[in-house]
């Protein structure tokens, strides 16, 4: 890794043509928010005309990592090694914020500890006014006024599914990689692959020593965390025999699948072949799905920047929701809804006139529900909508596909 | 790199009289915002002492008068995709950033015309224009992410000017900021008007160096009700210039569009886009025609035989817009794609006479060959337009010989009658050759124009002219 990105840097022609998709220089239009002018200050630091300061850290900060530029750069500019190398070297040289340090480095790689503090919030939760639709007013962020977010649940998914569900001769055995938001908030989601492929003859197993992706931490520069969380989860994952691994987190199959690449080396390249998008999955391995009944409802699909951008999966959810909704393409589908990580903190104005513009396509498309494949989405969507009292409900394309098949027992 | 300096050497006195004028948060002095600023798409950088982001024109004439009265440098910014350095502040000082004055102010169905700040992007226009089916048909390489009034600066060119012009064929009006900070309207609002001297036309192409555009009126045309692509591969480029002959001259068919490329453009292009390219292929021509259902129709399988007659190795008509795109995506991406063969590559947009063109290509790939330089052609060939790509890696020895053979090939160029920038237009690094073309006594009467609009030299100094 060391030195790569000095030679994707001078890969870059400046042309300009990442000013036509990145989410964020489309509301800014600042040079310093899009990849050409991020990769003009590589070259700065390169050359030791800048130095690591706080206003560079905003700037770095203020990528999403969606990798849009990365997909449509003529020059083939490996964007996310320079992303990655700058924001390793603003924590190498600035640090890390104390916060997120005490989170990546201690708690995240400690299950138990995590599961602890997270038990305890959803306890406090219960004493916080304001519920409304399954959503609460989220401590720190309460105080900005708007914000929803989904209540913690009881019991994480791991704990759910601490035993695998036995399938009679299963045609296969594949690992469900969780990732936190479904472990944590979304336990349905997980419910529902398990649901879903068990009643495929597929057996799910969920790891209980599977920890974070890591990608909060890489997203900040902190390599060493990241390292160690994915070394972590390839020794839980490797010690199994599994014929694949699912997740149904956009984000979390990025990091495990490609990142891992970079952080594991060749070696994980064995694994990181069998690991898939849940809807990718389905179309490769499943196909027909008998028994499928569509429900009613209008189902839109929203694409994931980590799905469509990364890994160029955007016709395998739709399939899924076509054969089990009333399916409805939206306006703008692969436009960012504006959430992910870090930047959501830091440049909250921005991420609501994402949202925004977002909530204005779901609403245009008169869907009665929006479907996306990764559950950050859906806490942002969610929110966005409940924001504006809306009715039309949030969530993952698995959770569709799960109801079409109770309608189709229902309706035999 | 010009400069290392990470001060900028504007008086705090100054930089609290521009905050004062268009507020603190469009003014920027820290070193990281200038270096985001300090380039374009020929990769040259120098640093700003400023950066400045005006909302409305009021804003650059509050600006401007402030850095003329202190003799401040000016260098007006679209999108910095310029391909001569225009947007880049060789003299430092201030960076004015357009890309915030986008408004697309009043889109006239009727009298066929459209009011614009610059900062709006080319592609958003014909976008707008589109859906009332009008259609604003310079159309560059750049559309989706240049600017209009970096379009007007340079008079921007592009695919479909063999049929419908350059940039210069359609502006009506502007509004322009002088260096004093006055504001004067140039043109009408009307598809003609001759009254007085022609200040417009004086003014588009001037690459920043006479005042700023605030507002630009353009002229629009109905939809071409159809539009037929078709993609033919050679393997020797006479063939490809025998095949543009034919179509224009031998059977009077005037495309929208004929583009050319050659063998090393060609090999420069994605894996991805490689697929539809054949074995063997040495250059392509990709040919737009528009006009009613059947006629485009006919004159694409007319061109089609006339590619098959003149040894086309394949020919492919797009069949979808799907299709369609995604050839036209190959020749966009060429200009960026050749950063492959080399690091560093200095661009050459020259036109010949359209007759001269295969004279002037043989005698670029031999002076090539003698200098062992890389080169890599395309362009606007139905126009005589050419794009010389002259590439290099940073720091080698061969900077200097690209140099050398680039002024060996313009010499030439100007010799049988063409010019030496098309569309691009001069800046800095063309500077050194417009003394090719211009007489001793035409750059002088320039230059009193231009001392006349800004007698304190502070618009976009050491453009154009050395
Ligand atoms: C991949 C690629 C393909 C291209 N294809 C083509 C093509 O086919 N045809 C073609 O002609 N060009 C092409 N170009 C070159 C370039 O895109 C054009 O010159 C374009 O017009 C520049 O617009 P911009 O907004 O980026 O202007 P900048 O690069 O920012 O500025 C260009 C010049 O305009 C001046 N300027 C900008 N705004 C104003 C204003 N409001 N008032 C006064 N002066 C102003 C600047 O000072 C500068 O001198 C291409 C470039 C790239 C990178």
């Amino acid at each position: 890794m060391s030195n790569d990105w000095k030679n994707e840097v001078s890969k870059c022609s400046k042309c300009g043509k990442c000013h036509t998709v990145c989410p964020v220089f489309l509301e800014t239009h600042d040079e310093s928010a899009v990849a050409r002018g991020r990769i003009s200050l590589a070259e700065a630091l390169k050359d030791k005309q800048i130095g690591y300061t706080e206003k560079l850290r905003d700037y770095v900060y203020s990528c999403k990592k969606c990798m849009r530029c990365r997909k449509v750069c003529p020059s083939d500019v490996d964007y996310e090694k320079i992303i990655s190398a700058l924001l390793r070297g603003v924590a190498e040289n600035m640090g890390i914020p104390l916060l997120p340090k005490i989170i990546f480095r201690y708690i995240l790689p400690r299950r138990i500890l995590f599961d602890t503090l997270l038990k305890v919030s959803s306890k406090i939760q219960r004493f916080i006014p304001m519920k409304k639709r399954g959503q609460m007013r989220h401590l720190p962020l309460l105080f900005m006024g708007k914000r929803w977010i989904p209540t913690l649940a009881g019991k994480t998914a791991l704990q759910k599914f601490r035993k695998t569900r036995k399938v009679e001769n299963p045609r296969m055995r594949v690992g469900l990689f969780t990732g936190c938001l479904i472990n944590y908030i979304y336990v349905d989601i997980a419910e529902a692959v398990v649901d879903v492929l068990n009643k495929m003859g597929i057996e799910v197993v969920i790891p209980q020593r599977q920890l974070c992706c890591g990608t909060p931490s890489s997203t900040m520069g902190d390599v060493k965390s990241s390292k160690r969380l994915a070394e972590e989860n390839r020794k839980v994952f490797e010690s199994l025999e599994l014929d694949a691994i699912v997740s149904a987190c956009a984000t979390c199959t990025k990091s495990i699948k490609n990142d891992y690449m970079h952080i594991l080396g060749p070696s994980w390249k064995n694994m990181s072949d069998k690991i898939y998008d849940i809807s990718e999955f389905i179309d490769k391995f499943i196909g027909d799905m008998p028994g499928v009944k569509p429900i009613g409802e209008k189902v839109t699909y929203h694409d994931p920047c980590h799905l469509l951008w990364v890994r160029d999966i955007s016709e395998e959810p739709r399939n899924i929701l076509k054969k089990s909704s009333r399916f409805v393409d939206m306006d703008m589908a692969d436009a960012c809804c504006g959430g992910g990580g870090i930047f959501t903190i830091i440049h909250y104005d921005l991420t609501l006139k994402m949202l925004e513009r977002k909530v204005d396509s779901i609403q245009r498309s008169g869907a009665d529900t929006v479907a996306t494949n990764c559950p950050g989405c859906v806490m942002q969507i969610a929110d966005g909508l409940a924001g504006r009292n809306s009715n039309i409900k949030t969530t993952h394309s698995i959770q569709i596909l799960q109801e079409a098949l109770k309608n189709g027992e229902t309706k035999k | 790199m010009k400069q290392q300096m990470d001060k900028n050497s504007i008086d705090t006195r100054i930089l609290e009289e521009l905050c004062d004028a268009v507020g603190r948060e469009n003014v920027f002095d820290d070193i990281e915002e200038r270096v985001c600023y300090s380039f374009d798409a020929t990769k040259e950088r120098s640093l700003p002492d400023l950066v400045i982001k005006p909302h409305s024109t009021e804003h650059v004439s509050n600006i401007v008068s402030i850095a003329n009265k202190n003799s401040i440098p000016i260098c007006p910014r679209g999108a910095g995709t310029g391909l001569s350095g225009g947007s880049v502040p060789i003299r430092g000082g201030i960076v004015l950033d357009l890309k915030n004055m986008d408004r697309i102010i009043e889109l006239n169905a009727r009298d066929l015309t459209v009011t614009v700040e610059p900062g709006v992007v080319t592609k958003d226009l014909q976008n707008e224009a589109a859906k009332h089916k009008l259609f604003y048909p310079p159309d560059p390489g750049s559309a989706r992410f240049s600017t209009i009034g970096g379009n007007v600066a340079e008079c921007s060119g592009g695919a479909t000017g063999m049929k419908y012009g350059v940039t210069r064929d359609y502006v009506l009006a502007l509004e322009i900021v002088l260096p004093d900070g006055s504001i004067i309207n140039t043109g009408r609002k009307t598809l003609k008007s001759v009254a007085g001297y022609d200040l417009t036309r004086f003014f588009v192409g001037s690459e920043g160096t006479l005042g700023i555009y605030t507002k630009i009126t353009l002229k629009l045309l109905p939809m071409p009700e159809k539009l037929g692509t078709i993609v033919s591969y050679f393997d020797d480029f006479h063939d490809a210039l025998n095949t543009s002959d034919s179509i224009q001259i031998k059977n009077r068919i005037l495309p929208r569009s004929l583009e050319f490329m050659d063998a090393a453009c060609l090999a420069s292009l994605k894996e991805g886009l490689k697929a539809a390219i054949p074995e063997g292929a040495k250059s392509l021509l990709l040919i737009d025609v528009d006009g009613n259902e059947k006629n485009v129709t006919n004159t694409i399988a007319k061109i089609e035989d006339i590619c098959r007659e003149n040894n086309a190795l394949k020919c492919e008509v797009a069949k979808t817009a799907e299709e369609r795109e995604v050839l036209w995506e190959m020749i966009r991406s060429v200009p960026s794609s050749l950063f492959k063969i080399a690091t560093m590559k200095f661009n050459d947009d020259f036109c010949v006479p359209r007759s001269k063109v295969k004279d002037i290509l043989e005698k670029v790939y031999g002076l090539s060959r003698a200098a062992s330089v890389k080169v890599a052609a395309f362009g606007h060939i139905g126009e005589g337009h050419i794009n010389l790509n002259v590439m290099y890696d940073d720091g080698s020895d061969k900077e200097h010989s690209a140099h050398t053979f680039v002024s060996e090939v313009l010499k030439e160029v100007v010799s049988i009658g063409g010019t030496i920038t098309s569309e691009h237009g001069v800046g800095d690094a063309k500077a050194e050759y417009v003394k090719l073309e211009l007489t001793a006594q035409e750059i002088e009467l320039m230059q009193k124009l231009k001392k006349l609009f800004d007698p304190k030299g502070i618009m976009n100094p050491g453009k154009i002219f050395v």
